[in-house]
């Protein structure tokens, strides 16, 4: 397939006229292939990389995002990390559109930082990889109210937070909706169960006595 | 008479809302030579600007959490940012108000071209003929003045006219209709299947307002699953895109937009003579003169305007002599549950998108023995699950049991897919506590009176919805899986009042002008030119979703109106 080159004006274009002809498509002329350009073309249209300067967390706060995006959701076999998947622009640009979500952020980041310095003596990003996964052992062991926890007072809310954010960011990213395997969102002429799924779910069922 | 000039045109029919009453009626009666003006207090509908259909998450800075991040505070758009709802259960500057008797009362309201039937579920049942006189059976509700026979001809005629997948199956609780060919199963619901049969209940494909072949140059559905968020390719049922779009290709049908009711008018006899609005784009009032007036507002709508047309010869409101309008308020019995089934894990992935909601459903199986059931009436089940597109929300749970890190990931792997959920929708008896009127203190931000709710389940809807739970508990446990917590509900378990949005019997039918305000052709007693076509007609609820009826009364009725316009009687 072709597409319009570097240009995104042509492009948009492209996407543009194409949603047209979809949606004025009457009299049973629907097409199946432009529709499929469409989702193609506006999946490559978005992933526009580069530097991107944060709306309402400051420098450090923002690389501290980062950070504990890496240390949540790292990359593996299965796919890139939530920072690949924009998870820190996603959380600071929400941040800029709602005071309460970046005082929950601000308020948080303050208080990692200050339990970072009370344990290691500095902040949160400029502590090693060792002692930034203490910190966060330990905010777990107290979601979980695992005997001997620290006391992480506020820090797990917000710890909650991040990581709900985090989460979502990579899962409604391609590189997330990937990993986990949705294969749908398609124009498709006629819908079929696979005969492996069918067998398998059969096989189940015989093993529950069903 | 000494002038000839009319004041103001008489237009022929005058129709309030665009749902499924209001668009059926504008269909109909346009199809039949007769000219419609149709009043919807929201907008016209752009489904290209509207709808979201095949939009990615990530087609939006906020990936559906909506501006600043709402969801997370639990607000943003009813149903997800990606359903073309278009109203929701608060509108600005429109509230209601719920009486002090009553826990909790939720109203839905759409302000758009086709209403709710933009975004609905889409199932679409007919009655059943003993649906029809329920107090022969068991000496609770009511019967209602027609039976199934004149009915089923216009079940017929809407789901030809509308579409409808399913398959005969012979089930009395389920009566076959004209059916488009189902999609086959999904692999979760073969599961559930196996599981149900074990238990003697039916399973069987599914009934939604969705087109599997072309018909009415609506091309057929190519099974992206996304119905609720509006189909561009008007593959499935909506008022909108099904019926006043091609209404308004007649020429014989004007719509006219943002307008919002205020109240009937009536001439010196008392006979009804048309509608004053609000034109919300200026503010000001307008006043439209007909020779019928067809109400199709929505059930509580419906019974609202007439409760605030009161005249010197209608001093309860128009048509509402025998004091019934706004009585007799009913919703669906509502029970969801779901279960995380591990006998899912490893599941091949596959595109389970398919004709949108499920494939598969479980009519009611228990009228014969409802009394060793011990509770009157019944429920069918609706089921969920499969590979859904990820979002807002999807994996917070295997996040949390992860902790952090790649294991995070590793759970979500491990649990995708293997959520299914079971909802029952039940029907609720007519009671005398459940009912709307006006508040006599709160008016809008246009002036107009507005609804006091009173709701209140009886013990025959409780134990109902206790035995929904014990079915579903069952369910799970023979596919081998753990129950979850059940969504939204009152403290006994069953759902909040009107949140299952089936709001129906407001101005009920009957055969008696003393005990209801419409005939059977939903045609008012009191007044001969006013019919309302929306679910205020119900007598009773069966657990069918009542749209698919709305369709059905409003067809039948469209064509008795006609027939009264061409002979004269109205």
């Amino acid at each position: 397939m072709t597409t319009t080159g570097d240009s995104d004006i042509p492009r948009r274009e492209v996407l543009r006229r194409l949603a047209l002809a979809l949606t004025a498509a009457g009299a049973g002329a629907f097409n199946v292939e432009a529709a499929r350009v469409v989702h193609t073309l506006a999946g490559e249209a978005r992933a526009q990389p580069g530097g991107y300067a944060p709306a309402a967390l400051d420098d450090h706060q923002f690389r501290t995002v980062t950070r504990l995006a890496e240390l949540i959701m790292p990359a593996d076999e299965g796919g890139g990390s939530a920072v690949d998947a924009g998870a820190p622009e996603f959380i600071d640009l929400l941040c800029s559109r709602n005071p309460d979500l970046l005082r929950i952020y601000a308020d948080g980041l303050a208080w990692l930082d200050a339990a970072t310095r009370s344990a290691h003596d500095r902040t949160f990003v400029d502590a090693s990889e060792p002692q930034q996964r203490e910190m966060l052992d330990g905010l777990v062991a107290a979601e979980r109210g695992e005997p001997a926890s620290p006391d992480a007072g506020a820090g797990v809310g917000f710890f909650n937070w991040i990581r709900m954010m985090t989460v979502d960011a990579y899962y409604t990213s391609p590189i997330g909706i990937a990993d986990v395997g949705f294969r749908g969102n398609r124009v498709l002429a006629g819908y079929a169960t696979p005969r492996e799924a069918i067998e398998f779910v059969a096989r189940k069922a015989d093993e529950l006595g069903l | 008479m000494a002038s000839v000039q009319p004041r103001t045109e008489v237009h022929d029919v005058v129709v309030i809302g665009s749902g499924a009453g209001g668009a059926t009626v504008a269909h109909v009666l346009t199809g039949l030579g007769i000219r419609v003006t149709l009043l919807e207090a929201g907008p016209m509908l752009d489904p290209l600007a509207e709808f979201k259909e095949h939009h990615w998450p990530y087609d939006y800075d906020h990936r559906g959490a909506e501006e600043g991040g709402r969801r997370y505070f639990g607000g943003g758009k009813p149903f997800g940012f990606f359903t073309t709802t278009s109203g929701g259960w608060e509108l600005d500057g429109e509230p209601y108000t719920v009486a002090d008797d009553t826990g909790d009362f939720w109203w839905f309201r759409s302000r758009i071209v086709g209403g709710r039937t933009n975004h609905y579920g889409r199932i679409s049942l007919r009655f059943s003929d003993y649906d029809f006189n329920p107090r022969d059976r068991d000496g609770l509700g009511w019967n209602w003045p027609i039976d199934y026979a004149d009915l089923a001809p216009y079940y017929d005629k809407a789901e030809t006219f509308i579409g409808v997948v399913g398959s005969p199956e012979g089930i009395r609780s389920a009566p076959d209709g004209m059916f488009h060919e189902p999609p086959p199963p999904k692999a979760h619901e073969l599961l559930i299947q196996r599981a149900s049969r074990r238990m003697g209940i039916p399973c069987i494909p599914n009934r939604r307002a969705v087109i599997t072949h072309s018909i009415n140059g609506r091309p057929a559905c190519h099974y992206c699953g996304q119905c609720g968020r509006g189909c561009v390719t008007g593959s499935n049922y909506s008022a909108s895109q099904t019926q006043i779009f091609p209404a308004l290709e007649t020429g014989r049908l004007e719509v006219v937009d943002l307008a919002m009711a205020r109240a009937i008018t009536t001439d010196e006899s008392g006979r009804v003579d048309g509608v004053v609005y609000i034109d919300k784009r200026s503010g000001q009032e307008r006043q439209l003169r007909c020779r019928v007036l067809v109400l199709a507002a929505s059930a509580c709508e419906s019974a609202r305007l007439l409760l605030n047309s009161k005249t010197a010869e209608h001093p309860d409101g128009v048509a509402n002599s025998s004091g019934v309008v706004g009585r007799y308020l009913m919703d669906t019995v509502g029970f969801d549950i779901g279960g995380t089934v591990p006998a899912l894990e490893g599941l091949p992935r596959y595109n389970s998108d398919g004709a949108g909601g499920a494939h598969l459903y479980m009519p009611w199986w228990g009228w014969e023995r409802q009394e060793a059931l011990g509770f009157p009436r019944g429920y069918h089940i609706e089921i969920g699950g499969g590979y859904g597109m990820p979002g807002i929300g999807s994996f917070a749970g295997s996040a949390r049991r992860a902790g952090y890190g790649t294991a995070i990931k590793e759970q979500a792997r491990r649990d995708y897919g293997t959520r299914v959920s079971f909802a029952g929708r039940g029907e609720m008896i007519p009671n005398e506590r459940s009912f709307c009127e006006i508040d006599p203190e709160v008016v809008d931000r246009f002036g107009i009176p507005v609804l006091r709710f009173h709701f209140h389940w009886s013990d025959h809807e409780r134990r109902q919805a206790l035995h929904m739970r014990e079915t579903f508990h069952e369910l799970i446990a023979l596919m081998g899986g753990e129950p979850q917590a059940p969504g939204r509900r009152d403290a006994s378990g069953i759902s909040i009042g009107g949140s299952i949005i089936h709001e129906v019997g407001t101005v009920r039918m009957g055969g008696d002008p003393r005990t209801s305000a419409l005939n059977g052709f939903c045609q008012a007693h009191d007044a001969r030119n006013l019919f309302v076509c929306d679910a205020a007609s119900f007598v009773g609820n069966p657990d069918k979703n009542p749209t698919l009826t709305i369709n059905a009364l409003a067809w039948r009725a469209s064509e008795y109106l006609a027939e009264a316009m061409r002979s004269g009687e109205v």
